[in-house]
């Protein structure tokens, strides 16, 4: 699998470094949640390394080892992790009382996901959780790939579940928002510095409605600094009809 | 051991797969951060800064595809280009700026030459018109904004733009 021309081509320009603005923005944003789009940078990155190859090595400094060992941190004796393998798509949506199921499912729900929530298509295949979503919100990517899901409970409980990990760039975090009306504009519902399960804080708010929207973008520590959505979108989504 | 090898090592902790990847490329490194962000001490900067995001993402980064290299120099080369961005560009006018280097312009010329002979980019782009060859060097290894590459050519910014472009569409297609 691999990007379309019009996002091949961004990933090139990306790779190359002349992208600025909104193209930057998006493209960034594809990076941080699209494994696709990330490859494709990287490929394109490998086929102009040899221009780097050509690049006249400079002397370094007499202790610039030194510094950087300095701010690795305290050695540890023991071994880092890498990090654990993925969760299956269906243990990530509903908890492990879910059974793994295979990628191709995984197409099936993008295209009919207010159905199976109602338990048309999952109840073949899964055994029924505790709790069922009333509605769902089925966020994807600029590329249109399904990245995340958010799950609006009966109970009030408004849950953010990531399907894959998030490539979020050093010096960012990521912050969910979610739209109700245009008047008031978007509103902070969670902050998180890597992707994962996330209670959203919708106190303040309206219950979750068809067509309301929820949205992650990359903000600096702490969060955006003006109270709205400042950098780039990295997925977004409508909630769908409930069942 | 391989570039990708000392990538798993930092994965896990070993140091000494940085320790590797310093040795074989810090000064390559600090040469490619020195064209793009002129100034020798943000350029060290630049280069430590890589070193330590180097470490902190080589458990995330997936080494089975012999990219590793690739990695590393875009892990550099986004960090000179943020750098770049967040604390402004040289003002390409800037007589006494730009004279602790050689222009972009002449130094791409010399740099193509350099290019590895044999390599399937090199092909490529001997390929490509003169105008077009030299900007794509300029925007990958000195990291010239559009707009830059047009103030040192004295050529509108659409003209850069699309050549630029095009000259992209020509390498996807030579290097298939």
């Amino acid at each position: 699998m691999s990007s379309t021309p019009d996002l091949d081509m961004l990933a090139a320009e990306y790779a190359l470094g002349t992208l600025e603005g909104a193209d930057l923005d998006r493209a960034i944003a594809l990076e941080a949640s699209d494994p696709v789009f990330r490859q494709d940078v990287l490929n394109w990155q490998m086929k102009l390394l040899p221009m780097i190859d050509a690049v006249q090595p400079e002397p370094v400094p007499a202790d610039f080892w030194a510094k950087i060992e300095s701010k690795l941190g305290p050695q540890q004796s023991a071994t880092r992790v890498a990090a654990p393998a993925q969760a299956s798509f269906w243990q990530r949506l509903f908890g492990d009382g879910a059974q793994s199921v295979s990628m191709s499912r995984r197409a099936a729900l993008a295209t009919s996901v207010g159905a199976a929530i109602g338990g048309f298509g999952l109840a073949k295949w899964l055994t029924v959780p505790p709790e069922t979503p009333s509605q769902i919100a089925v966020l994807t990517t600029d590329a249109g790939a399904p990245t995340a899901v958010v799950s609006i409970y009966k109970s009030g409980i408004v849950e953010l579940i990531p399907l894959q990990g998030i490539a979020v760039p050093d010096g960012r975090i990521i912050e969910v928002w979610t739209l109700q009306n245009r008047t008031q504009g978007p509103v902070s519902i969670g902050r998180m510095d890597q992707a994962k399960r996330l209670k959203l804080d919708l106190n303040t708010l309206q219950k979750p409605e068809t067509g309301h929207l929820f949205e992650l973008t990359l903000e600096p520590p702490g969060g955006s600094p003006t109270g709205k959505p400042t950098g780039p979108i990295l997925m977004k989504g409508l909630v769908q009809v409930g069942v | 051991m391989t570039i990708d090898d000392a990538i798993r090592r930092c994965a896990v902790g070993d140091r000494g797969g940085l320790a590797y990847i310093y040795e074989q490329e810090a000064g390559r490194m600090l040469g490619v951060a020195k064209r793009m962000v002129a100034k020798a001490g943000l350029a060290e900067d630049v280069v430590q800064d890589a070193f330590l995001l180097i470490w902190r993402g080589a458990a995330q980064f997936d080494s089975t595809r012999g990219q590793g290299r690739g990695w590393v120099y875009a892990i550099l080369r986004n960090r000179a280009l943020n750098v770049l961005r967040s604390e402004g560009r040289l003002d390409p006018l800037d007589e006494a700026g730009m004279a602790e280097l050689p222009s972009p312009d002449e130094s791409a010329d010399v740099l193509v030459e350099r290019i590895e002979q044999s390599s399937h980019l090199q092909r490529c782009l001997a390929a490509l018109d003169a105008m077009r060859r030299k900007m794509i060097v300029m925007a990958f290894t000195n990291g010239l904004t559009h707009g830059e590459i047009a103030a040192h050519l004295k050529m509108p910014l659409g003209t850069v733009k699309s050549h630029i472009r095009r000259a992209l569409q020509a390498l996807k297609e030579c290097l298939k």
